[in-house]
């Protein structure tokens, strides 16, 4: 196309008032360039290549790997258990978010450096903490739950503890007293005030903070393989399967494993969208 | 009477906010709490809503003790002054919170809903969300939500404090006149005299927690309590040992009343039709006076000029206080 067939076609677009319209300006179209060209790298052409790879061995093989009995029960557990603390998190974090914003007390701040800690730690060395206190048969809680299912609902609750916290956090400092104050003077009780009026305002940060703990949860190696013991059938997860199918040399089975992983968290993160929406519409 | 406020203290730490206050609240009026800023007004304002607790007296609503009522069930519509939308509702839903948490029929809400919007001027509005509206739009959706739930007092807090000037000045006048339709007991807390002056049929004053004077603006404005009163409902200059407003004062350029005082026209400021002077006493004193231009020219005013100063008849006058310079 030439530029004066370009210069023909554009007027013919502008009359269209919906959507939003094409801003970029030379230099943000730069930035724009930039942007697409990182994210590719390190995000679009990765990803591609894990599904290309997975399709490599055609559609049968693929399905006979995910549906292959061991594989199928690791992916069912590491989802379930993914599942299960995402819920614990969305009730848990909001509630210490609330501690941590409304409440004076003393040891406030230590609390608060303390909730980055399952962040800041080395995966390992969480994984460490955790079998010596859960999984020792003389551990000081008189709990051992090494080379259990829980040891896994475990793991994931450490490492996914902060993300709805610190995504509800701000929110919940942003939001103003007179407004709950506004409800109560129209006649709302402190619970029709929290369900009507903070719950909505809070839902994006804590569909965010879900879509966070879900994914860390599937993708978490580090802090389990010490607590769980990597049991096929039992506490094998879907990061410890995909890395015993690259040691076997066998990278496409890594990689439909890796494509169905992918495929769930998109629908997980696209379902809480959809919830979130739907909430905050309600009101 | 509507509401009837009795040996009221409250204490923030050691921040004395109210001092034994003993209010009664006329009822169908609209009464302004006046006073500087950090006087204690918005917390006599909050207390009466439930919204803060006193430490000692009690607050009457319509003749039930409310004491220890809490917000909830005082019935009671809040305005405050930066708006405290519902965010994520649209306007039609924030009007009709109230009636909802009332649980009342969905078709008399959705009819009151209609009603209120049309009297605060915003049906078109009714599907917006709260961002999409100017802020004296807002403040009235606000008014519209406190009024929904047929409140037997609407309190507002600084209701007009954000707002620009001129809006302020519209919203004012609407208030007044919304007054005049509705005619529920209103407590408005401001710290513009002339906005309490302007809209209010009585004026509480308070000030560091105490309350200095109450009365129509005509009382408060002629016959103040003391000098605090005095000053901060207009200007105020001192002559002699007296209080009074600048244009209370009779200026000569030759001495003819008794008790006058001489001075010279150290400063003059010609606004509009009045001209502002400054004169310096044989006493020491700066005295505010303000004359008419023709009085001025009349008498030939200029910098410099020897003059006689004496209170006029019928002033409003009040014995100086020491502290007050």
């Amino acid at each position: 196309m030439t530029s004066t067939e370009i210069a023909a076609v554009r007027p013919a677009r502008t009359p269209r008032r919906s959507g939003p319209r094409n801003t970029l300006t030379r230099s943000s179209g730069l930035g724009l360039g930039i942007a697409m060209i990182w994210f590719s790298a390190l995000v679009l052409i990765p990803l591609a290549a894990v599904v290309v790879t997975a399709a490599d061995g055609g559609w049968q093989a693929f399905w006979n790997t995910i549906t292959g009995p061991q594989t199928a029960a690791a992916i069912r557990l590491t989802v379930f258990t993914a599942l299960s603390v995402t819920a614990v998190n969305v009730v848990m974090g909001p509630l210490i978010a609330w501690v941590l914003v409304r409440d004076r007390f003393w040891g406030k701040s230590v609390l608060e450096v303390m909730i980055d800690i399952p962040f800041a730690l080395p995966t390992i060395v969480a994984g460490l903490v955790l079998l010596s206190l859960y999984g020792d048969a003389d551990s000081p809680l008189g709990i051992d739950i090494a080379n259990e299912r829980p040891a896994v609902f475990l793991a994931f609750l450490f490492v996914t503890l902060p993300f709805v916290v610190r995504m509800v956090q701000p929110v919940l400092e942003e939001l103003e007293l007179d407004v709950e104050e506004a409800a109560a003077s129209l006649g709302a009780s402190r619970f029709t005030t929290f369900r009507r009026i903070i719950l909505p305002s809070l839902t994006p940060a804590i569909t965010a903070g879900a879509a966070l703990s879900f994914a860390r949860g599937v993708s978490e190696y580090g802090s389990l393989v010490l607590l769980s013991g990597n049991l096929p059938f039992k506490t094998e997860v879907t990061s410890v399967r995909i890395l015993s199918s690259i040691e076997n040399d066998n990278v496409v089975a890594a990689a439909s494993v890796a494509t169905v992983l992918l495929a769930i968290s998109l629908a997980v993160i696209v379902l809480l969208d959809v919830i979130q929406r739907r909430v905050a519409a309600r009101g | 009477m509507s509401i009837e406020v009795s040996g009221l203290n409250k204490k923030f730490g050691d921040f004395v906010a109210l001092d034994d206050v003993n209010v009664t609240i006329p009822t169908g009026q609209l009464t302004a709490l006046l006073g500087p800023s950090g006087g204690g007004k918005s917390t006599l304002l909050r207390i009466i809503a439930g919204l803060e607790k006193a430490d000692t007296g009690t607050v009457d609503i319509e003749g039930v003790d409310a004491t220890n009522l809490p917000a909830q069930k005082r019935n009671v519509g809040f305005v405050f002054q930066h708006y405290a939308v519902f965010k994520h509702m649209t306007v039609a839903k924030n009007v009709a919170f109230g009636l909802e948490i009332r649980k009342r029929p969905k078709d008399e809400i959705a009819h009151r809903v209609d009603e209120l919007l049309k009297l605060v001027h915003l049906s078109q509005f009714a599907h917006r969300l709260p961002s999409q509206l100017s802020g004296g739009q807002r403040q009235r959706m606000a008014l519209a939500r406190a009024l929904a739930v047929e409140p037997s007092v609407l309190l507002l807090d600084e209701p007009f404090g954000a707002l620009d000037a001129k809006v302020r000045k519209e919203l004012r006048d609407w208030l007044r006149r919304l007054h005049d339709d509705v005619h529920v007991t209103t407590v408005f807390v401001t710290h513009d005299q002339e906005e309490a002056l302007e809209v209010a049929d009585e004026i509480v004053v308070i000030n560091e927690g105490r309350v200095e004077q109450v009365g129509t603006p005509d009382q408060l404005y002629d016959e103040p309590a003391n000098d605090f009163v005095m000053s901060f409902l207009g200007e105020v200059t001192h002559l002699g040992g007296v209080s009074l407003r600048p244009h209370d004062i009779e200026l000569e350029v030759a001495p003819s009343l008794a008790g006058s005082v001489e001075g010279t026209v150290s400063r003059l400021v010609r606004i509009g039709v009045e001209v502002r002077l400054t004169v310096l006493t044989v006493d020491g004193d700066a005295v505010s006076v303000v004359v008419t231009r023709a009085h001025a020219r009349a008498q030939r005013l200029e910098e410099g000029s020897t003059v006689w100063l004496t209170p006029a008849t019928g002033a409003t006058v009040v014995p100086r206080m020491a502290a007050v310079v």
